[in-house]
């Protein structure tokens, strides 16, 4: 029964890991229909970002957020006004979207290779093996730390969404694009805007992450397609999907232990993906606008 | 047109068989120079590693630049070496390796770093016939091929379980430890963590009635969550934990074992452990008393001459750095193609490589001597060094007794804390 807990236990804990790397990508497709393969890359930068500021200038990885927020958006927006913006829209857009923000992902892994070279980083802290029991079970509180923060991630993104007139002109844009134009509605901006946020939010995982594992310029791809697995599952552009497809996926990964070698967990979100594409395309919470 | 060309051909021939029937010592006799081909990672995930058995190389060419050459057949050849990046790439190891032979024209070639990188590049030379000497492949299906022309100075994997299972057992022995021992056996699903598997578990069958593996599972690289695994672990109450992970796994895997306050009489993460990168990332507290073993250690200066000589010429030459086993393994490939060609007193490949394979040479590596057993595929034997991190941050070598600095601790006092 002990050990029952403690699985579910992880499992929550790493469902807030999944859901605040994916955060971003599902805000993205959700949004502008593209596919970002970058996310692995900015993810990756996010955790230099965070090393960098706690190694060099001293500051805590949490306290380093809002910089790590403020520049991974900025990151974004470049990345869109000056490369996706000038993609066809459409059928016709998708598969230069893929290649074109594939290579964003190459030219960021090899900028980081050339900066801080292939060694494996981490950021430790006081409190880097500090844990806390619950329910007879020790939890790090690095990992709670990150739970907490993927669930005010999600409240802060549904509220944004809905209580904000961005966040309006933002769902009516995912909605339809060009009647937004026809009424008024930046487009451009709303998708420079979201394509901005997307990327913020791979940041804030890439710190976040690196206060629990060890990484280097080619981390990213396993987060990419963990993210991936989540959004498809969540249904592409619902926040609130995103946050349950994650605690779906972490609980099979977790109790697939009582029934598989420990090496093919991992493949378990997988199976599912490819259960949920065949069965509900949709995603199993899907929605075309962002709720 | 056929008549016409028969003289060309009849020409072609003669040339050939004229060129074929040159003897070996006059082609030598004609050569200024010797040239040694490799590939390294030196941009890429291994890029760390690769810089490292680059200075291996270097400081090995540099000595033999130092005495004016090497000695082939009473005549001092200067020898160059060709080095290219392979990226930490596979297909690029394997252009590059093919590039070097038939482009370069390379006599021999020094390999690579990585089991993958090796595993592939080898089969370049092989089918050139160009021996290949390296110090980066351990994983003992590299060697299990049946290739003539591949000769490895890294010790196969297995064989570090075995020797962490050594010390082991000389602790149960001396009832530092329980008899049977419970066993949680955790590998990464790759070649070197199946050899780790192997000689644990073979250790374990050998002496039925001492351990007991009750748990045995791998798994996959570069892991985010383990906390399954490790409840699976938690729930066999055992009394050995003994892991074989890279890097990246042996810090997310024992941090979270750390957080799980897990604590086993004896922790091992395979060759991991002692590395400062590791040590700066979990903290002292949390490494001390893991056992590590590794392949060379810059404390084998103190019992082997060989290893001091290069010790002392590496910090001479690379500002006061202490060399890991990278370094030592590149230096000591290099010091094994140079001695063979030496000993063939010629550049035939055919040569060289008889004389690779009956190689007995004095050596840096742990047991003072280095030969490539041809019933093991070349791949040498020599056993690892084991070494146990102290709270102190030091790591002295514990077994073998022949070269220890201190005596190992066991079962781990962190347990009692």
């Amino acid at each position: 029964m002990d050990r029952l807990l403690d699985m579910a236990l992880s499992a929550v804990l790493l469902a807030g890991l999944y859901a605040t790397m994916a955060y971003g990508l599902g805000l993205i497709y959700g949004v502008l229909r593209v596919v970002n393969l970058a996310h692995g890359g900015v993810i990756m930068g996010g955790a230099y970002l965070g090393w960098y500021l706690h190694d060099r200038l001293g500051i805590d990885p949490y306290l380093s957020i809002p910089i790590v927020l403020v520049a991974s958006f900025i990151v974004g927006v470049v990345m869109y006004q000056g490369l996706v913006r000038r993609l066809p829209r459409g059928p016709s857009g998708g598969p230069a979207s893929l290649l074109l923000l594939f290579g964003v992902w190459l030219v960021l892994r090899n900028i980081a290779y050339l900066v801080f070279t292939g060694d494996d980083r981490t950021i430790r802290t006081a409190y880097s093996s500090s844990s806390v029991e619950i329910a007879s079970s020790h939890v790090s509180v690095n990992r709670l730390v990150v739970l907490g923060l993927a669930v005010v991630i999600a409240v802060t993104l549904h509220l944004l969404l809905r209580r904000t007139q961005t966040g309006r002109a933002i769902r009516a844009v995912a909605q339809n694009a060009d009647s937004c134009t026809l009424v008024g509605i930046d487009v451009n901006r709303i998708y420079t805007l979201t394509f901005g946020i997307g990327s913020a939010l791979a940041g804030v995982a890439g710190v976040l992450l690196a206060t629990l594992f060890s990484f280097s310029p080619n981390s990213g791809s396993s987060e990419l397609l963990k993210s991936f697995v989540v959004v498809v599952l969540g249904g592409l552009g619902s926040v609130f999907g995103v946050a349950v497809a994650a605690l779906i996926v972490a609980t099979a990964e977790v109790f697939a232990i009582l029934v598989l070698p420990a090496y093919l967990t991992t493949a378990v979100g997988f199976i599912l993906l490819v259960l949920v594409l065949v069965l509900r395309p949709g995603g199993l919470f899907g929605t075309r606008v962002l709720s | 047109m056929g008549m016409r060309l028969l003289p060309s051909v009849f020409s072609l021939a003669m040339l050939w068989a004229v060129g074929g029937c040159k003897p070996k010592a006059a082609q030598t006799a004609d050569r200024s120079e010797i040239l040694i081909g490799s590939t390294l990672p030196l941009t890429g995930s291994e890029a760390r590693i690769g810089g490292f058995f680059k200075e291996g190389y270097e400081l090995a060419f540099d000595e033999i630049a130092k005495q004016g050459g090497l000695d082939v057949g009473g005549k001092k050849l200067p020898v160059k070496l060709m080095l290219n990046d392979d990226t930490s790439n596979q297909a690029t190891a394997v252009n590059l390796a093919d590039k070097l032979i038939n482009s370069d024209k390379v006599d021999f070639l020094l390999g690579t770093y990585s089991t993958a990188l090796v595993e592939a590049q080898s089969t370049v030379a092989e089918q050139n016939k160009v021996p290949y000497v390296n110090g980066g492949g351990a994983a003992s299906e590299i060697y299990k091929r049946g290739y003539k022309y591949i000769f490895g100075a890294l010790s196969p994997v297995e064989l570090l379980g075995t020797t962490l299972m050594d010390w082991i057992d000389e602790q149960q022995k001396a009832g530092a430890l329980p008899r049977p021992a419970k066993i949680a056996l955790l590998w990464e699903n790759t070649a070197h963590g199946k050899d780790f598997r192997k000689g644990i578990s073979d250790f374990a069958a050998k002496n039925a009635g001492g351990y007991e593996i009750v748990v045995d599972e791998s798994f996959e690289l570069n892991g985010k969550d383990f906390s399954a695994l490790l409840g699976k672990v938690k729930a066999a109450g055992v009394d050995l934990f003994l892991a074989d992970a890279h890097l990246p796994d042996y810090i997310t895997l024992h941090r979270q074992y750390v957080d799980a306050r897990l604590c086993h009489k004896v922790v091992s993460y395979g060759a991991r452990g002692s590395e400062k990168s590791a040590i700066e990332a979990l903290g002292i507290e949390n490494v001390s008393y893991v056992l590590s073993g590794v392949w060379w250690s810059a404390q084998l200066a103190d019992t082997l001459p060989l290893a001091k000589k290069f010790v002392e010429a590496f910090k001479a030459k690379y500002a006061g750095r202490t060399p890991e086993w990278f370094q030592a393994l590149g230096y000591e490939a290099a010091r094994a193609l140079f001695t063979a060609i030496t000993q063939a007193g010629s550049l035939d490949r055919e040569a060289v490589r008889a004389k690779l394979a009956v190689l007995k040479m004095e050596s840096l590596l742990p047991g003072g001597t280095l030969e490539f057993p041809a019933d093991k595929g070349g791949e040498v034997q020599n056993l690892f060094v084991v070494q146990q991190n102290l709270p102190d941050g030091k790591a002295p070598i514990i077994f073998p007794k022949s070269v220890a600095k201190a005596v190992g601790v066991a079962p781990n006092p962190r347990c009692a804390q």
